[in-house]
């Protein structure tokens, strides 16, 4: 298919998907009886309800149009019709048909009257009835203007002025932190700002969260794992001022900060570890380098204008004499060099199907570079940039040919008809010694492998023979000579006498079937030489993206998106609309370099400081993480479709402080989670709606844990958390009905299941974010709990609430085993600590069993440090009282069926039934698919 | 008033949802029923360009009124003799002994020859359309004329793991979405406690190809299919481990129950906590369904004895189409048993392999057409017995009576279908006198999975899956066309 109809039909699709959504909510409103006024409408075009206001076609009438009708009516010099709508004084000046409308009478425009009757827009996507209504009242309203129409549009596209106001293109406004009132508990600027609107709604902060409550929610923030014993200790031992502040200090400190929210950063770059695009999605098995130059970049508060940079350009921060790309590099890289080029990696994150056969390569690399300013464009500049690929954005003030500025920036890297594949793209790390080692290697593996060749030879010779002499003499002699004869000069006798005895054709491939001893012999060989050549130096590679020193090629504008349609040249330019109508110049071709130099120009004037949109996306991001959603709930789309800011004030004063603090990210965070918004207690206040409390930051929200956290967090209370850093990822493997799980893949050639399970030695328990990323075979686990599929990339993840995920904690052998593992922690950690009697009641441990029967005690101990373990905190008295009666009644239970020999299973550290600990298995597994685990409060 | 602040956020006004549908009634059969239908309807939409689409499994309507609404597919796996069962040829009977007088294409050289092999059985013509018929399945006899029998399948691909691709999947690649999958896709779930595409696998060993056989391929992987195992727990996840008994198991969701509604009792307006809640008793009700499904206990005396679940050589496969029976009977779309290593694959041996694999399934098959239609199921479903290819009319393994076999053809091959739309007592497509190549009303696999979607009510050309810049379907256009003829 024409790629030209696919992006056609993507846009289409998109639309459809609005109102689809639009449908699809009202219904089930209405299906529960909801009342739902209040909460439309929905989105961006009808953005401000204008009941009563003044219609006007620069506010309401144009953007409707601009959505529907302009790639028809005035976009590009198309004038359908003769008619162009992009101005009111053209409408009323008509087409060949005649005047479009007739101001003040909406059943006399022919205009009306085409979309009124669904003639207009022509295709599946038609106007909302009340869009048609508006523009009907627009019309009976006299059709007003806000202002004088220009006389002319030109060639280019035409900001409005609506278009240049609108607020995420201004400038980051210098705002003041509003005064606040002794006693409102404001603790920071943040603070302030917030009460500047809850104060006025009658709302307050609610009162802090107590301290464990404080600690968990901090931990799962920073680290993204529950407190362990020891820091509960710590912490609730440390009464004096400032306590809060060190530990986030410490957490802030700690190397699995980087990991947490690194794995935010890899959300947003859709960090993958296969290349997408086709079912085949093959492997990218040097991707797992520049995750973790991202958890090294965090956990070293590299600053994020330097983050940035690196990113989009850090090949061309090399020093200028060492810019010479092409693979292999032929010297060795400084550890910064490396880890600039490794940087890059965030532009090679996108699916790359270039590399797979029977894809239509025009199309697969035109696709790696859309995906590429998707997510470039989403991560950096909250925008998308993708609708104007094909045609000027339908929303947003972005015409066309910004797009194609935009993508000129990266096209000398890649450089579509100069494609380099994935593989290509690689630079390796091997030094000349590394080289001329692998070199000498290589030479004693093709010596082996000579002599293998020579021995099956003689084997297929060996059978040969064997065959011949099955059949008779004379024919076998003539086969002979038929065998000898090359294939294309066999008569035709001689064919029909091969085809008439088929066992006679002995090949490489075939002669395991005649002589297994044979066949196996040379498949030593082949092991052997595969040895050898495993002993070469290992070569690591950056998948990295670095241009070709020297190639500039012209970056044209696609007519309607299609490759196969270039028009006019464009040179790279920053958007438009951003600089105020002047589209910023990016460095054509910088002669201090080698590169073209325009990545990195970009970058530098991304973040210059005055950027209107980095450090605010930036910041916004950020405040996401921390509160659950952003003071912009649409964190990759700051446009006209996007959510508007709740606290512009605020999001401007952070982008602020973030800029002026250096780019830190540390800073920030402590800067949020210092302040009394952060801290606040998530109990409801009964007389305010919940939803409303939340809106204004009046009181904690209340959230489920990330699949990632969930995984990480049950295995570290099974005690098994295996906290090794880095590294090549963690493999994973279909189980036997075709889960995706950790482990090593041991089916046979024929794909089936072998039984066989390899030993990971820890390795399956180590974090998530260093399990295998494959975007066809997502980890069950995760996936179950909403883990993104990168395509491209995820601007914020949705959370479910769905019977896979019960099902999941109730049945699936993960969890059951880590159920099991946790409880026989407890009993090992109970069983060594000292008698109830003598426990130290402060301890984190503290068993409290003064007062119950002693055959209880070992229930309650067990029970309490459990519950320790899963919630940070003791479990009240009648908490633990029911925990006791839950474990003595099933213990009781599993007693009588072991009386009854009804047992089925042992347990699997001793050859031992145990009730006892059968039991506390249970528990433990409902203390882990508990809400009170599963949300942070 | 206080007004909302955020104007543009889904997830607000879905939490506000929450909020009124359990804050004011409490948690509920409301919040069960939000979640049921929030589980069926998780259309949650909003996709522009830049973001992940969602999909759900909310039955959907069909393009066009369906024929069938469930299938059963007993794969074969292996590749059955077609010349031994379902296609008598006389001329290769004459030939016996004598060198074939075409071209073969051999998959084993070395035990390879050019002997012909007339088929040791006999055939008679069966039912009131006379279909003829091997002595080996002398069950599927009694219902001729519930049959349509295709000899003409072609799939032009020579091993086992591309046949069964093609035949699955409607590729010869690996990692496309299974038909189970496509179906799902394509038609949603029309149960609300069991999943819509459920395998059977064999005990004694996956088919060839393992796991992929019922792979969603790239289509999301809430199309898998679901396996249910052939022990305990027979579904992963639906169903508890082995010592994890049912009073076990009910206090075990007691006590979470009583842990999360005491933490609910401080945020009484947290709807996600309670719709988790929910979640427990709704997969707690999920998993009894399953066990009900899979429970044949239930059944009369005369079922299981029609199914042969008395008999040692039938009872495996017997429960399995029982169990396939019962399954679509509460709702499930697409059910597919598989026959496990290669138990058709008669390279050699097949005097005696071939009769064995069919008592393994002549018997439980027929019972399942028969029983279908007794219920007066059959109408809508479509039962559908075969494998990824056919053998050769040659001598495979020339070494005694007792060894000889026959290597693989996927020239052309037979299968029978039941149901859903296909023409009772009709016979389509010949193959030569041989019985090696499909000659006349050649069925591809695409023709087949067209077919197929036709009955579904599903247009082939509209079941499209878009991903970026990248379409896939089952069955494209140009390939593959639905058989009218195969029809009633």
């Amino acid at each position: 298919m024409r790629p030209l109809l696919l992006w056609q039909h993507t846009c289409l699709a998109s639309q459809y998907a609005r109102l689809a959504g639009w449908v699809c909510f009202t219904e089930r409103a209405i299906l529960f009886g909801l009342v739902v006024n209040c909460l439309l409408p929905l989105h961006g075009i009808l953005a401000s309800e204008p009941t009563r206001e003044l219609l006007t076609f620069e506010q309401h009438i144009r953007p409707l149009f601009k959505a529907y009708c302009f790639v028809c009516h005035g976009e590009a010099g198309v004038q359908e019709g003769s008619l162009d709508v992009r101005l009111k004084r053209l409408l009323v000046q008509g087409g060949d048909s005649g005047a479009a409308i007739d101001s003040g009478n909406r059943s006399h425009s022919y205009l009306f009257e085409r979309i009124e009757s669904g003639e207009m827009p022509p295709g599946e996507v038609k106007m909302k009835p009340a869009e048609v209504e508006l523009i009907g009242r627009w019309i009976d309203a006299g059709a007003p203007t806000l202002r004088t129409e220009p006389d002319t549009l030109g060639d280019s596209y035409f900001f409005t002025e609506e278009e240049r106001n609108f607020w995420a293109f201004q400038p980051v406004q210098v705002v003041e932190v509003p005064s606040v009132t002794p006693g409102d508990r404001s603790r920071s600027p943040i603070d302030a700002f917030l009460l500047a609107h809850m104060e006025p709604a009658g709302l307050s902060f609610a009162p802090d969260a107590d301290k464990t409550t404080l600690l968990r929610r901090a931990c799962f923030d920073l680290v993204g794992l529950p407190p362990t014993p020891e820091q509960v200790s710590t912490f609730c031992a440390d009464t004096s001022e400032g306590a809060y502040s060190r530990l986030l200090d410490r957490l802030l400190a700690s190397p699995h900060y980087g990991e947490r929210w690194g794995r935010h950063w890899l959300d947003t770059a859709g960090y993958a570890e296969s290349e997408g695009y086709s079912p085949a999605d093959p492997p990218r098995p040097h991707a797992y380098k520049y995750r973790d130059y991202v958890i090294r970049s965090l956990n070293d508060d590299k600053p994020m204008d330097q983050f940035i940079q690196e990113q989009l350009a850090g090949d061309e921060m090399l020093a200028p004499h060492d810019t010479a790309q092409n693979t292999p590099l032929g010297k060795e890289l400084s550890p910064q060099q490396i880890e600039r080029l490794t940087a890059t990696g965030f532009l090679r994150m996108a699916a790359d199907g270039t590399a797979t056969g029977g894809v239509d390569q025009g199309l697969a690399r035109n696709q790696v570079m859309a995906d590429t300013l998707q997510i470039v464009t989403s991560t950096l500049l909250g925008i998308t940039v993708g609708c104007a690929q094909c045609h000027d954005h339908r929303y947003d003030p972005i015409p066309q040919v910004d797009y194609y500025r935009l993508r000129a920036i990266f096209e000398p890297a890649y450089d579509w008809k100069k494609w380099r594949t994935p593989k290509q793209r690689l630079i390796s790390l091997s030094t000349d010694a590394d080289r001329s080692e692998s070199a000498r290697i290589e030479k004693e593996a093709v010596a082996l492998e000579k002599k293998r060749k020579a021995k099956q030879q003689i084997y297929i010779t060996q059978t040969l023979e064997k065959e011949l002499a099955k059949i008779d003499s004379q024919v076998g002699k003539e086969a002979r000579i038929a065998l000898d004869t090359p294939a294309a000069k066999r008569t035709k006798e001689q064919l029909e006498l091969l085809r008439k005895y088929p066992a006679l054709n002995v090949t490489a491939g075939s002669l395991y079937l005649y002589d297994r001893k044979a066949a196996d012999e040379l498949k030593k060989m082949v092991d052997e030489i595969k040895q050898i050549r495993d002993t070469k130096p290992i070569e690591e590679f950056i998948r990295c993206l670095a241009e070709v020193p020297g190639s500039v090629p012209k970056t044209h504008l696609f007519a309607r998106g299609d490759h196969e349609q270039p028009d006019e040249v464009v040179e790279p330019a920053a958007l438009t609309i951003l600089a105020n109508g002047n589209a910023p110049t990016i460095v054509d071709n910088n002669p201090k370099l080698a590169t073209t130099g325009r990545r990195l120009s970009y970058a530098r004037y991304l973040t210059n400081g005055r950027h209107p949109l980095t450090a605010r996306v930036m910041v916004n991001r950020i405040w996401m993480h921390h509160f659950g959603r952003g003071l912009v709930a649409t964190p990759g789309d700051f446009g006209t479709l996007g959510a508007r800011p709740t606290h512009p004030k605020l999001l401007d004063w952070l982008a602020n402080h973030l800029v002026e603090g250096g780019w830190r990210l540390k800073r920030l965070h402590k800067l949020i989670m210092m302040s009394t918004a952060y801290r606040q207690s998530s109990a409801q206040n009964p007389e305010v709606d919940p939803v409303i409390e939340e809106s204004y930051y009046a009181r904690w929200k209340v959230r489920r844990l990330e699949a990632e956290v969930i995984r990480d967090a049950i295995i570290r209370l099974s005690g098994k958390l295996n906290l090794q850093m880095f590294g090549p990822a963690v493999p994973i493997r279909e189980d036997e009905v075709g889960q995706i799980v950790v482990g090593i893949d041991t089916t046979d050639s024929a794909d089936r299941p072998t039984g066989k399970v390899i030993p990971m030695h820890g390795q399956e328990y180590r974090r998530s974010v260093y399990i295998t990323v494959k975007r066809s075979q997502p980890l069950a686990v995760l996936d179950t709990f909403d883990a993104p599929i990168m395509e491209p990339n995820c601007k914020r993840r949705s959370v479910s609430t769905v019977t896979p995920q019960a099902l999941l904690l109730l049945n699936s052998p993960l969890v059951h085993s880590l159920a099991d593992l946790f409880a026989y922690r407890v009993v090992q950690e109970t069983d060594s600590r000292a008698s109830p009697d003598q426990a130290n009641p402060d301890q984190f441990s503290a068993p409290q069993a003064n007062n119950s029967q002693a055959n209880n005690s070992r229930a309650m101990v067990r029970a309490q440090f459990a519950w320790q373990l899963a919630y940070s905190r003791l479990p009240t008295e009648n908490q633990l009282q029911e925990a006791v009666t839950f474990l003595d009644q099933l213990t009781l239970y599993y007693q009588e069926a072991e009386a009854q020999g009804t047992k089925n299973v042992q347990d699997k550290d001793s050859n031992q039934f145990d009730p006892a600990r059968r039991a506390l298995t249970s528990f433990c597994q409902a203390l882990l698919s508990s809400n009170r685990f599963l949300y942070v409060d | 008033m206080k007004k909302l602040l955020v104007n543009n956020s889904a997830d607000i006004v879905s939490a506000r949802r929450h909020f009124l549908a359990s804050g004011a009634m409490g948690l509920s059969s409301v919040a069960l029923s939000w979640l049921l239908r929030q589980e069926r309807a998780f259309a949650v939409p909003a996709k522009p360009k830049s973001g992940p689409q969602r999909y759900d499994l909310l039955p959907k309507n069909p393009a066009h009124q369906p024929r069938a609404t469930a299938m059963i597919s007993l794969f074969m796996q292996g590749g059955p003799s077609q010349v031994d069962l379902f296609d008598p040829k006389p001329e290769l009977t004459r030939y016996n002994g004598k060198p074939y007088p075409h071209k073969v294409k051999y998959d084993n050289a070395a035990q390879a020859s050019s002997t012909c092999f007339g088929s040791p059985w006999k055939f008679a013509r069966q039912g009131q359309c006379g279909m003829e018929l091997s002595e080996l399945v002398p069950n599927l006899a009694k219902v001729a004329d519930d049959i349509t029998l295709i000899r003409s399948m072609q799939t032009g691909v020579n091993n086992h793991v591309q046949a069964i691709d093609a035949l699955n999947t409607g590729q010869i690649q690996k990692g496309r979405p299974a038909l189970g999958s496509w179906f799902t896709y394509g038609l949603g779930n029309a149960s609300a406690s069991l999943p819509a595409f459920l395998v059977l696998t064999d005990p004694r060993g996956l088919p060839v190809a393992g796991v992929r056989n019922w792979s969603n391929g790239s289509l999301p992987s809430l199309y898998q299919g679901t396996v249910v195992r052939p022990k305990e727990p027979r579904i992963l996840n639906l169903d508890a481990p082995k010592h994890i008994d049912a009073e076990v198991q009910r206090r075990y969701l007691d006590y979470l129950d009583r842990l999360n509604r005491q933490h609910l009792q401080q945020y009484p307006g947290e709807s996600d906590l309670a719709a988790r809640i929910s979640s427990y008793e709704l997969a707690a009700k999920m998993q009894d369904s399953a066990r009900e499904a899979l429970n044949i206990g239930q059944e009369s005396k005369a079922t299981l004895k029609l199914y042969g679940t008395d008999d040692a050589a039938t009872k495996d496969f017997g429960t399995r189409c029982l169990i396939a029976r019962r399954l679509v009977e509460r709702g499930v779309r697409f059910v597919q048993l598989f026959t496990g290593n290669q138990t058709w694959d008669h390279h050699g041996s097949i005097r005696s392999g071939l009769p064995a694999a069919c008592r393994y399934t002549d018997k439980p098959s027929v019972a399942l057409v028969q029983d279908l239609k007794s219920r007066g199921l059959l109408d809508t479903t479509i039962v559908h017995w075969g494998g990824e290819m056919g053998r050769l009319p040659v001598i495979q393994n020339d070494t005694g009576a007792a060894k000889v076999g026959r290597d693989h053809n996927t020239y052309g091959f037979s299968m029978w279908l039941a149901g859903g739309g296909f023409r009772g007592g009709y016979v389509h497509g010949t193959t030569d006198d041989f019985g090696h190549h499909a000659v006349e009303g050649i069925v591809t696999h695409h023709d087949y999975h067209a077919t197929l979607l036709h009955l579904f009510g599903l247009d082939p050309e509209k079941l499209v899956f878009q991903s970026g810049p990248r379409t896939q379907e089952l069955v494209k256009p140009q390939e593959g066309k639905v058989v009218y003829d195969l029809l009633s």
